[in-house]
């Protein structure tokens, strides 16, 4: 993975943070929520600061941190592709936009980042858009009544309007 | 040219959002400037997205559906006297209600979606003109006791409609009787059911109704702080609901002395952060106290022990959004709907292999097959329905032959299933029961907390024997251990999540055991799902030698030269049995088998 995907944590932003939600426990998880919508995951030197400003203790943030799914402790690609497996999604053949999908992208076995840092691919469980099953989530953009062929031609789209290649 | 006298509604739900109503709005914006134009939540018709309803100079609606903005000139055009009416994309009007559109909305009883689709959810104003905020200040002006609005919440019959179906005013009651300097009133918003999406719509479409709902529950069990506990997952009810919460206390609706009362109510989000077991009450508390969403020991119950220890409820989305309406109108009026059991209506979520998915809300006592097969259109594909799924990955499915069962919480749990929150997958014969048991497996083996064992390692033992099934190395053994399993898991376990976790792999074994037989003995799987059973073919004489499945193929399984007939294969042995070759084929030239 590309050294360019670790974020630049600004430790000032991490202290108004904290200073604006709070330092007791009950501010763990809308600080993690913070630290997530700005760096795209959880940096390390983030959490050190949390738990260095704070009353939360370092078991307690990477308690919650790593019990909820919307966390991610590794840096995420520059867009997010999400694909819904709802009920209705995998009634509908989820599983064939995952096989078109993963054949695009060529992300390395174990991990779910392409090589040149574009694309994060994740399975989600439902992101309620269920009469448009099967669905497609590219960077909060919902993508519905997909087929394994379209959600290809969406993916290919994307790459050519926001100047990425797919590797 | 003037448009004045035309008002053009556009449905902005997350579903018209996707289908693409952004561009639509603006072509209207771009194509008729002077017109009145306005955003408002989902109708429910999702499969029609994206919506639109044009009222005229004569007060006339017109309601169009799959709408792109290609489409809007001509709509224009006709509403402006100079073209023909586009009857193609005409959902239903007001001279001709027996449309498929009107038909869809005909059939329901909307209580708690009274003004979803009809309002503009970021408008306080809207909602005050359609009678909004009318029940809450009728209660504080007139002084209205607490028991005597817990009376009427009694002789509405509501019950909870998180699932459970625990009597709202029992609920109350306890917390009204219990001990604590503070009270807390929790609105529920973790939708986490793979599949409903009813409480989405209600806080993006009419977020005002669930506010001065949790207001009247708050004012009843005596509580001073509120949380709205709403999935991340869900930005725009995020959104719309906080644009909510200002405007309330901009008109004095919300905050401290409300409309010059002593009745104060402090409201603030949580969003959650992915967590199914966060919909049961106690883990729910636990995550709002910034911990592991882990459930706890009852009792004490959250009404007497809740958040930060103090007396708590928890309401339901759909429940809050009830109790403005029944307030306003009388808990009797609410009654005169439904059974003698279950009184009023419920909102359900179609989806799945349904020709007309979307949101419904039908009065309790409706037969199953009236909604899937009157409301819903029947199967998407035109083949059979199987069964439908209710309640998710707790509840279970109730196949084609009860679909006649009416719409109840004792006469749907008789069936195996539970009325859940409102969730209705419809499956046809291209669904695989087990696949779909095993699915439900993996979900919950997935959000379990981990904390009690059996819930923690005994779903997983029952997703490895499904997966082994699915994989055609099953026994006739594994069906009996599935069971025991089943039994121990319900029995041991803490909460809601495992104590339900197995009803989809019971259910689905009470009623389609003959499929787990077919997977095990015969290596079969009548659906064509399970990837190791089936086999794909291409059938020489229906084949033109186009060449698309051989691009389609992610393994190059198949070989062929183009427009050489009959030169076409698929190597098995490299086949993975995608289906890609089976979608984009245009001659239907592939069998699986």
């Amino acid at each position: 993975m590309e050294k360019s995907l670790e974020a630049n944590v600004d430790p000032s932003l991490i202290l108004q943070w904290i200073k604006k939600i709070g330092t007791e426990p009950s501010a763990t998880v809308p600080l993690l929520q913070e630290i997530q919508s700005t760096y795209g995951y959880l940096p390390q030197k983030a959490m050190d600061l949390v738990v260095e400003n704070s009353q939360i203790t370092g078991s307690q943030l990477y308690g919650v941190a790593t019990f909820y799914s919307q966390f991610r402790l590794k840096p995420v690609g520059r867009h997010l592709i999400k694909i819904c497996h709802g009920t209705a999604c995998h009634v509908r053949g989820a599983d064939k936009l995952n096989t078109a999908i993963t054949n695009d992208l060529k992300i390395p076995k174990g991990q779910d980042t392409t090589n040149n840092g574009a694309y994060t691919l994740n399975d989600v469980a439902c992101v309620g858009c269920c009469s448009l099953a099967p669905v497609m989530v590219i960077d909060n953009e919902v993508y519905g009544e997909l087929t394994g062929a379209s959600a290809s031609k969406t993916l290919s789209r994307h790459a050519k309007n926001s100047n990425e290649t797919i590797k | 040219m003037s448009d004045q006298n035309l008002e053009i509604i556009v449905g902005e739900g997350t579903c018209g959002k996707a289908a693409g109503s952004l561009a639509v709005l603006e072509a209207f914006k771009n194509l008729a400037p002077t017109a009145k134009i306005r955003s408002v939540g989902c109708v429910g018709m999702c499969h029609q997205e994206v919506i639109a309803e044009i009222i005229d100079g004569a007060k006339k609606s017109f309601m169009y559906g799959k709408l792109a903005p290609k489409n809007i000139q001509q709509i224009l055009d006709f509403h402006r006297g100079s073209g023909a009416l586009p009857t193609a994309l005409l959902l239903s009007s007001t001279d001709s209600p027996q449309l498929e559109g009107g038909l869809y909305l005909k059939r329901q009883t909307r209580i708690a979606l009274r003004n979803v689709g009809m309002l503009d959810p970021t408008s306080i104003d809207e909602y005050i003109a359609r009678g909004g905020y009318e029940a809450i200040s009728k209660i504080i002006k007139s002084k209205m006791a607490a028991e005597k609005v817990i009376e009427e919440v009694k002789i509405s019959g509501m019950r909870g409609r998180g699932g459970a179906g625990f009597p709202t005013h029992m609920k109350w009651t306890f917390a009204r009787g219990a001990e604590g300097k503070k009270k807390y009133l929790i609105c529920n918003g973790d939708e986490g059911d793979p599949g409903a999406f009813m409480d989405r719509s209600l806080l993006e479409g009419d977020p005002h109704s669930v506010l001065e709902g949790m207001l009247i529950a708050a004012y009843a069990i005596g509580a001073s702080d509120g949380y709205a506990y709403i999935r991340a997952e869900y930005p725009l009810a995020v959104k719309n609901f906080g644009i909510a919460i200002e405007a309330a206390k901009a008109r004095g609706f919300l905050g401290s002395k409300i409309l010059g009362s002593n009745f104060s109510f402090n409201l603030k989000i949580k969003q959650g952060a992915g967590a199914f077991v966060c919909g049961e009450e106690t883990a729910l508390i636990a995550s709002i106290e910034g911990q592991r969403g882990m459930p706890r020991i009852r009792p004490p119950f959250p009404a007497i022990k809740g958040l930060f220890e103090s007396p708590t409820i928890i309401n339901n989305v759909e429940t809050l959004a009830n109790l403005p309406w029944i307030l306003a109108k009388g808990g009797s009026e609410y009654a005169k709907y439904g059974t003698e059991e279950s009184r009023g209506t419920k909102v359900f979520a179609l989806a799945g292999a349904i020709k007309k998915g979307g949101l419904v809300e039908v009065p309790m006592g409706m037969k199953i097959r009236e909604v899937l097969e009157e409301i819903g259109g029947g199967s998407h594909d035109g083949s059979k329905l199987k069964a439908v799924q209710l309640g998710g990955p707790s509840g279970g499915c109730v196949p084609e032959a009860l679909f006649d069962t009416p719409i109840g919480y004792a006469t749907i749990n008789a069936t195996g299933a539970i009325m859940g929150s409102g969730g209705m997958i419809v499956m046809n014969e291209k669904t695989c029961m087990v696949d779909l048991a095993r699915y439900f497996l993996e979900f919950t083996q997935l959000e379990s907390c981990g904390k009690c064992t059996f819930c923690r390692i005994g779903t997983l033992r029952m997703k490895e024997l499904l997966t082994k099934i699915c994989d055609g190395e099953g026994t006739m053994e594994d069906l009996g251990k599935l069971e025991d399993l089943a039994e121990k898991i319900k029995t041991s376990s803490l909460c809601g999540l495992g104590q339900t976790a197995p009803n989809p792999v019971l259910t689905t074994l009470k009623y389609f055991k003959e499929e787990y037989i077919e997977h095990i003995k015969d290596r079969k799987c009548r659906a064509g799902v399970c990837k190791k059973l089936i086999t794909h073919e291409i059938m020489s004489d229906k084949c033109t030698a186009c060449s698309i499945c051989k691009k389609a193929c992610p393994v190059g399984a198949i070989s062929g030269t183009p427009k050489q007939l009959g030169s076409f294969v698929i190597d098995k042995k490299v086949c993975i049995n995608c289906g890609m070759c089976l979608e984009v084929c245009r001659t239907d030239a592939i069998r699986v088998f």
